[in-house]
């Protein structure tokens, strides 16, 4: 008899202890909210995490009571352990990130930026406050020597800096040090109606306007308890998938850029231009700023019909198909890519990775497919998955998710020139509440906590899926050269905007 | 490799003809925000107040000013009050700075002009829309600005971000290490005045409470026609003759 394989707990809400379900507390749909004592926060996050659930965020809350939050996905619920703190005495609890890789960050910055007090918690440096020239001084190995790459690059890239230790050849350490570009922006929700406080969160990420846009009026929506019309679900989801090929495209054509592909490069730039072309014809702006606003849309497509820009993206598809499949068919291209910046499936769940980095290395994460919301709930999506981890595997996810784009974006246009409505529900216009709203994002799943009073905006915490994400790119690089460093940079494809807030 | 440049062929010449001939936006694009029409009678002092940035003043006598350098063409003040407010249909909108050094002995430099791109704290999409400069379709090269890595080699510094406090010391460096002439171009509404990041503890609230710059390029991003514009201005090179001035 063949021993069968160890088969991995199923994650279930089913599997925690009945103290945890008693301590339900009420919370907008697909959420669950458990309350428990700092004292036992540590213990019910093991216990979450042995039930399978995957580590989201980690933040302070205020309304409707001050307490400290620590939220998991686990089988399509949001679950989050809610622990009152007093107003006046320092938050202590069992570090979450000392055994929880995922948790590592999000702790650091609550540790650095709010002064909570974990125990057992271990920092090297100061995470949120970078300094371009600290080296640091642990080099492992004769002729080694450590390598400051940025915060100021060549090209033209966001700043981030990388401190690489190397030999020449070999990678032994790498250590991403974000937060070089952190505006605060969180704080600039702060006091702002919900309408005005849209136009923060599209700057959030800038490459990913719509999908910020987007869970911060959810959240709003949720915490509310307003609807949107369901034609406003269909124009969102119709800018959040253009924003999606854009940004997948972009990734294409800079993997082309490394390899010296200049047609291929060249090609996907121009793919990329026309679909930035077609959001400036719908909405008037190439990122697709000022369509999301709480409760609804706002002149979605007023540029274009339905018809044309359903014609418009024919056109594009048989223009991409032909791309892509050269693409898919130059060995120098993908040469560099097989292999390179393996990152195996169980490292990605150590770190909570999510996005296209995930579901390269096999892991189904997708929050339009966990816990569908507006029009993901009407489309048949299919998650796209590689099973491989490396940079190719990232890649192709990507370009399967440009075709997967399109037949949804298809589906999306022929209900919309199908229904009519309005497009706008209001907003209660004083009103109190907090909740979570998700979206995801191109580069993965993005979750917003948004607090409201009296009809303001009082606190918003941002789990961004570029920052949870650039936590796995220091361990990128198991058996990968200095050479090979663009190619994985590139296959992770985020932002650090986004990261940085 | 031949079947890539057999498609590249195949496609024909995809590049704008910018800045000898005109590039307009599509109906609707939230290009620059003016000022309709001046005589609308005087204007509430509230309306002020509906700009998410501080870009709309109104004076005692209800005369009405924006300052484009702060905009994020949200449209909020489009929406409130249209027949005061509009887009324009147009991507320009560069304004010239104090320091004008470059442009002034530019024909030095004989239409080879190095660029280097100084994040400090952008939301990423003005990365974006300069990268598109350097795509087939705007083709930058075809009017001699190239990128360089070297700040040695550069003379315009492209700056992008309000400024953020771990990154002015790299940008203050940067500058530092560029030949004269030189000038700086502050591509973005955040690095014309800080935008919605706005001035404060954790921003410089725009690249001019740095370093003196020489031309604003302001939008939320500015589109590629729009830096291309502020480009060609910080070098001395002829614009766009239709543009509106």
């Amino acid at each position: 008899m063949t021993p069968r394989p160890r088969q991995r707990p199923r994650p279930s809400l089913a599997t925690l202890p009945e103290h945890l379900h008693a301590q339900r507390e009420p919370a907008p749909g697909g959420e669950l909210r458990l309350r428990v004592n700092l004292l036992g926060f540590e213990r019910a996050t093991g216990l979450l995490r042995a039930a399978g659930a995957r580590f989201v965020t980690l933040l302070l809350a205020r309304t409707p009571e001050p307490a400290l939050l620590a939220t998991f996905a686990l089988r399509g619920d949001l679950v989050t352990l809610e622990a009152p703190t007093e107003r006046d005495r320092p938050v202590v609890y069992g570090s979450l990130g000392a055994g929880w890789p995922a948790a590592r960050w999000a702790e650091a910055e609550l540790v650095e930026r709010e002064g909570v007090q974990p125990v057992g918690y271990e920092s090297e440096r100061r995470l949120t406050a970078p300094d371009a020239d600290l080296l640091d001084g642990r080099l492992q190995g004769l002729d080694v020597f450590q390598l400051p790459f940025g915060p100021v690059r060549s090209g033209i890239f966001e700043a981030i800096q990388f401190l690489i230790e190397t030999g020449g050849e070999n990678v032994p350490a790498i250590e991403t040090r974000p937060f070089f570009k952190h505006r605060g922006l969180e704080a600039r929700f702060e006091g702002r109606d919900p309408a005005s406080a849209v136009h923060v969160a599209e700057r959030v990420a800038g490459i990913a306007s719509v999908a910020h846009a987007s869970a911060f009026a959810h959240a709003v929506e949720r915490a509310l308890g307003v609807r949107p019309p369901v034609q406003a679900e269909r124009w969102r989801a119709v800018h959040a998938e253009l924003e999606r090929i854009a940004c997948h495209l972009d990734v294409v054509a800079k993997q082309a850029e490394t390899t010296a592909l200049s047609v291929g490069q060249a090609r996907f730039q121009l793919l990329k231009e026309q679909i930035m072309g077609l959001r400036a014809q719908l909405c008037g702006s190439r990122f697709g700023r000022g369509v999301v606003v709480p409760g609804g849309v706002r002149a979605p497509g007023a540029g274009l019909g339905l018809a044309e820009l359903a014609a418009a993206l024919d056109r594009f598809e048989a223009d991409f198909e032909r791309d892509r499949r050269l693409f898919l068919g130059t060995a120098s291209m993908l040469d560099r890519l097989i292999g390179s910046g393996r990152l195996p499936r169980e490292l990605v769940e150590e770190y909570g990775g999510v996005g296209p980095v995930a579901r390269g290395s096999g892991l189904s994460i997708d929050a339009r497919h966990e816990r569908p919301y507006g029009e993901y709930r009407r489309l048949g999506l299919r998650i796209v998955t590689e099973r491989a981890g490396d940079a190719m595997a990232r890649v192709a996810v990507r370009l399967r998710e440009i075709a997967e784009s399109l037949r949804i974006l298809r589906q999306a246009l022929d209900h919309l020139a199908r229904g009519n409505g309005s497009l706008a529900a209001p907003l209660p216009r004083a009103g109190t509440g907090a909740a979570f709203g998700w979206a995801e994002a191109p580069q993965g799943e993005l979750v917003t906590w948004v607090e409201l009073r009296d009809g303001r905006v009082h606190r918003v915490r941002i789990a961004s899926p570029s920052l949870r994400n650039w936590a796995l790119f220091d361990h990128a690089f198991p058996k990968d050269v200095l050479t090979d460093f663009a190619f994985i940079e590139h296959s992770f494809g985020l932002s650090v905007a986004g990261a940085d807030r | 490799m031949l079947a890539w440049i057999l498609r590249g062929l195949a496609q024909g010449r995809a590049t704008t003809a910018y800045p000898a001939r005109a590039e307009q936006p599509p109906a609707g694009f939230h290009g620059p925000v003016e000022l309709r029409d001046p005589d609308a009678g005087p204007a509430p002092a509230e309306l002020a107040l509906i700009c998410p940035t501080g870009a709309i003043a109104v004076s005692a006598a209800g005369a009405v000013e924006l300052e484009h350098r702060r905009c994020i063409r949200c449209g909020e003040c489009v929406r409130a009050a249209p027949e005061r407010f509009a887009f324009a249909r147009r991507h320009e909108l560069a304004i010239g700075g104090p320091s004008r050094s470059l442009a002034d002995q530019a024909g030095s430099l004989e239409r080879s002009i190095h660029i280097r791109h100084v994040d400090t704290g952008s939301d990423g999409s003005e990365e974006w829309e300069i990268q598109a400069l350097w795509n087939p379709y705007y083709d930058i090269q075809r009017l001699g600005f190239f990128l360089t890595s070297s700040p040695r080699h550069a003379d315009i510094l492209l700056v992008t971000g309000p400024v953020t406090g771990p990154m002015r010391g790299p940008l203050e460096r940067t500058r530092e290490l560029m030949p004269e002439p030189k000038a700086v171009v502050a591509a973005g509404t955040d690095a014309c005045s800080g935008g919605l990041a706005g001035a404060g503890g954790l921003t410089a609230g725009g690249v001019d409470r740095v370093l003196p710059v020489d031309v604003y390029v302001p939008g939320s991003p500015p589109s590629p026609i729009a830096l291309l514009d502020g480009l060609l201005l910080a070098a001395g090179m002829p614009r766009f003759e239709g543009r509106p001035r």
